[in-house]
This record gives structure tokens, C-alpha cells and sequence, in this order.
């Protein structure tokens, strides 16, 4: 049970709502078309006008306008990011040079924290815990030797450009079989989790939608 | 003079198409009568929750370690497409934080988050709760959350309990991370990890991104997850027969294990059936070519 709808009329109606746009989106399996794009459209218009209002209810109105409004003076840093969300939002009228500097601040922001958290976060801890320390078990020897090993034949498998001998080639093709292991089981576990989507969606159908008795 | 080619047993275009319609309406009945099934009887041969307690012992270690009416700052990032899979571990995990007096602050940096995260607080409205809002910019949001998780003008037991304690990200005893397929525990590990060291991080995601996040949980970044559909239904079925959190709220119920079991039948079918072709699909290739009428 998702338990999102109340008891009320209200949530009776979104309930159906909710049922026949399942159903409606289940109907492109048996190739009706029409329902499943409309369900499209009305998905991507509701999540856009969601996003608007989280955008200006959220973001732009406490963080921005209202200490702008409050004190003008106090709050100089937010004069320029006044400007740069105007200058995106008037893009399509802008030169670009003039639209290039938020963008460019947007992604050259959005990397650095990206890469700079998978550097610090990820590689150093994970290449840190890869490394097999003295006074470690036979076991964690055994595991240390097969990640290494895996690690290396996928890293060969990767390696164009430079002319394979046989040895190189045969290492490239168990780099290449790991890879492919690798990826069946990611996508054995993606089979399960769309599959309880699915389940949870004929669970909702039978007892919120059509009300039988648990 | 015919050749052996024109002999071949062939599918027409209807045949194929009812056959399409069919296999689907097939596998949905299949899946209804296999989640009627288990919900009325719960067979006992078919169990969804995982015989590995490791997982889960983890997970209640995180727990025990720690304090009494402990700050915990509840990262509320999943999607609506996934999670249903995660809803009811979830909502037990919640329910048990809050049946130990666990004062909980909800932060979010996506809008599927913030969607979900205000649903489940409408859950939650009894308890000692604070909505700490949506913060826009993703991993920069977050960073940004790490000196300053709460909004301007929070009020409130939860606020002032983290005032009190410095006020920012690190005042919290842990971080409950609910993640997704868009903002999971991975931003967590790499942006507030090497930040707050000493912050244990608890993680809830769907099932595709364990491969990705259990080496987060072997090296000690994470210290527990529950990643899986069967570690969920592991946790819930832990947490059954405890009080409702409120009234007018039930307890969540992990996926049927018999319609799961079904699923996972029909899929592996599929599988070997792709294996075993390996070629154009029967439909595709036996149909009528154009000018072939003949």
C-alpha cells in the first residue's frame, strides 16, 4: 500500500487517477499508443510545473528575493547571483558571450565538486582499501590477488591504439569476459529492482484501486 | 521451380501481433494471481527476506551505537520511478527512529526528494520532525548543507538541539541517507565523508545501485546498508508487529515474494530464450516480405 492517499475524496480521486494512468501506460505494451503519450505529456507537464514552483517557492524567493528586499545593502554578494539568473533567463534574447558566464560558472562549479569529491571520497579510499596489508589472511590475500588480477584484464581490456602480441590479446579477452560478468550482474540486480516497480504496481492496482482484503 | 525457403512455416502479421498483446496481459495476470496468492496465505516455502543477517546485524549495530534520542538528519533523496522498491524499508526504518524518540530533520537536494520526503513527513506529523526544505545545486548544495543544514528562521526542539551542538551538519549524531537513481549515498560518501570523518552515514537505495555502493560499506565510508529488496524485506519483517506509528497509518509490506519469484522465472526465460536464438526475433524473421505475397 502506498499509503500517499488519504481516505477522503480527495484521495479516492487520485487513486483512480493514479490507476487509469497505470493502466493507460501498461496499454503501450499491447500497442495503443495515444493513452501512454498522453500519459507522457501529462507526466512532463506536471514535473515541469513542479519544478517552476519549487524553483521560485524554495530557491528563488527565500534565498534570493526576500533578503534582497529585506536588506539590499547587507546581502552585495547577491546582487551578482541576481544578475546571473537573469542573464540565463533572458538567454534567449542575450548575446552569448553575456549567457556563456552563468553557464560556465554552472558546470565549471558542478565538475569541480564532482571531481573533487570522487577524488577524495572514492578513488583514494577505495584504491587505499585495495591494497593488501602485511598481517592479512589467507582469505584476504586470496580476494586482494583477485581484484587486483580482474582490476588489471579490465584495465587491458581497455588499451587500443598499441599492437597486441598474444599474450596482451588473450589478457584483453579475460578483461573483456570480467567486464561483461560485471555488467550481468549490475543488470541482474536491475531486473530486480524494476521487477518490485512492476509487482508493487499490480499490489497497488488489486488492493488500493480495486479494494480487495488483504 | 519453388524454392525450400518458400516451404518454411511462417507466423502472419495478426499471429504475431496477438501473440504481443498476449505475452503481456499473460505475464500481469500471472503477477496479479501470484500477489493474491501471497498476501492471502504467505507461504512459508517462498520467503522474500535474505538468510544472510549480515547486512542487517550491520544495520542494527549502526543503530545500538547510537545515543538515546539521537539527531539524525534524514538525506531524502529518492526518485518516484524507484522508490516504491525502498518505500516500505524505509518507512520501518523511520518508524523505529522515531519509536526511540529520534529527533529527525529532512533535507533534500532533488525534486523527486522533496516530493516524497513531504509526503512521508505528512506521515510523520506527530513526531518530533523538522522539515529542513529543499536545497537547490546538488553536490553543491550539499557541501553547502555542511556548515548550514537547516533553513533561516528554523524553529523548534530539533533546531535548537542543533544550535546547541554548533549548528552545523556535524551537530547530528548520523545521516539516514533514503537514495535514488539521481542523488544516491555516493554524493554523501564523497562530499560530507571526508568533511564530517566522524559522521556515521546509514544508507537505504534501490537494489541496481549495490554494486556501486558496497564497497562504500566494506572500506567503512558507509556504515550500513540496506541496498537490496531481500535486506528490506529483512528489516521489515524485524520490525512486524510493532505499533503503528500513528493512527491511520500502516505498516508497509515489502513486494509479494511468490510474484516476485514469477517475475524473475519469466525473466530468466526470456534470458535463455535470447541465448538460445541469438538472432532476429521469430516474428521479425518469419514475417512476409514486401513483394512476397505470392
Amino acid at each position: 500500500m502506498s499509503g500517499f492517499f488519504d481516505a477522503g475524496p480527495a484521495g479516492t480521486v487520485a487513486t483512480w487517477v493514479a490507476a487509469l494512468v497505470t493502466v493507460g501506460v501498461w496499454a503501450y505494451a499491447v500497442g495503443e499508443r495515444r493513452i501512454f503519450r498522453l500519459a507522457q505529456y501529462l507526466l512532463a507537464g506536471l514535473a515541469t510545473g513542479y519544478l517552476v514552483l519549487l524553483a521560485v517557492r524554495d530557491v528563488l524567493l527565500p534565498r534570493l528575493v526576500e533578503p534582497l528586499l529585506a536588506d539590499p545593502t547587507g546581502n552585495l554578494l547577491l546582487w551578482p547571483a541576481l544578475a546571473l539568473v537573469l542573464a540565463l533567463a533572458a538567454a534567449r534574447w542575450l548575446p552569448r558571450p553575456v549567457v556563456a558566464v552563468p553557464v560556465a560558472a554552472l558546470v565549471a562549479a558542478t565538475a569541480a565538486f564532482a571531481l573533487g569529491g570522487a577524488v577524495v571520497g572514492t578513488v583514494l579510499p577505495q584504491a587505499a582499501a585495495a591494497v593488501v596489508r602485511p598481517g592479512t589472511d589467507a582469505g584476504g590475500l586470496v580476494n586482494g590477488a583477485l581484484a587486483l588480477a580482474i582490476t588489471v584484464l579490465v584495465l587491458v581490456a581497455f588499451v587500443h591504439g598499441v599492437p597486441r602480441g598474444r599474450l596482451l590479446g588473450g589478457a584483453a579477452s579475460a578483461g573483456r569476459i570480467a567486464l561483461l560478468g560485471g555488467i550481468g550482474g549490475w543488470l541482474g540486480f536491475l531486473v530486480v529492482s524494476r521487477l518490485s516497480l512492476l509487482v508493487d504496481r499490480v499490489d497497488f492496482l488489486l488492493f488500493d484501486w480495486l479494494g480487495l482484503t488483504r | 521451380m519453388t524454392s525450400p525457403v518458400a516451404w518454411r512455416p511462417r507466423l502472419d502479421r495478426s499471429s504475431v501481433a496477438d501473440r504481443r498483446v498476449l505475452l503481456p496481459v499473460l505475464l500481469l495476470l500471472v503477477l496479479g494471481v501470484m500477489v493474491l496468492a501471497d498476501r492471502a496465505g504467505r507461504p512459508e516455502a517462498v520467503s522474500l527476506p535474505n538468510p544472510d543477517r549480515e547486512p542487517l546485524s550491520q544495520w542494527n549495530a549502526a543503530l545500538a551505537a547510537l545515543p538515546s534520542r539521537p539527531l539524525v538528519l534524514v538525506g531524502m533523496d529518492p526518485d518516484l520511478g524507484t522508490y516504491p522498491e525502498i518505500r516500505a524499508v524505509t518507512r520501518a526504518v523511520l518508524a523505529d527512529l522515531a519509536r526511540e524518540g529520534a529527533r529527525l530533520a529532512f533535507i533534500s537536494f532533488t525534486p523527486d526528494g522533496r516530493a516524497v520526503a513531504a509526503a512521508e513527513l505528512a506521515r510523520l506529523r506527530n513526531q518530533l520532525v523538522l522539515d529542513a526544505g529543499f536545497v537547490a545545486g546538488a553536490e553543491a548544495g550539499l557541501v553547502l548543507a555542511v556548515s548550514d543544514p537547516l533553513p533561516d528562521g528554523a524553529t523548534g526542539a530539533v533546531a535548537e538541539a542543533v544550535a546547541d551542538r554548533g549548528g552545523g551538519m556535524a551537530a547530528f549524531d548520523a545521516v539516514l541517507i533514503v537514495g535514488g537513481s539521481d542523488f544516491g549515498p555516493r554524493p554523501w560518501v564523497e562530499q560530507v565523508g571526508p568533511r564530517i570523518p566522524d559522521l556515521p552515514l546509514l544508507a537505504i537505495a534501490p537494489s541496481f545501485t549495490y554494486p556501486e555502493l558496497a564497497p562504500y560499506l566494506r572500506t567503512g565510508q558507509l556504515k550500513a546498508l540496506l541496498a537490496t529488496v531481500r535486506d528490506g524485506a529483512a528489516y521489515v519483517s524485524q520490525s512486524a508487529g510493532q505499533p503503528p506509528l500513528s493512527a491511520g497509518t500502516m505498516p508497509d509490506q515489502p513486494p509479494p515474494a511468490l510474484a516476485m519469484l514469477a517475475g524473475m522465472l519469466v525473466a530468466l526465460v526470456v534470458v535463455v530464450r535470447g541465448l538460445v536464438t541469438r538472432g532476429p526475433r521469430a516474428g521479425e524473421a518469419d514475417a512476409p516480405d514486401e513483394g512476397d505475397a505470392s
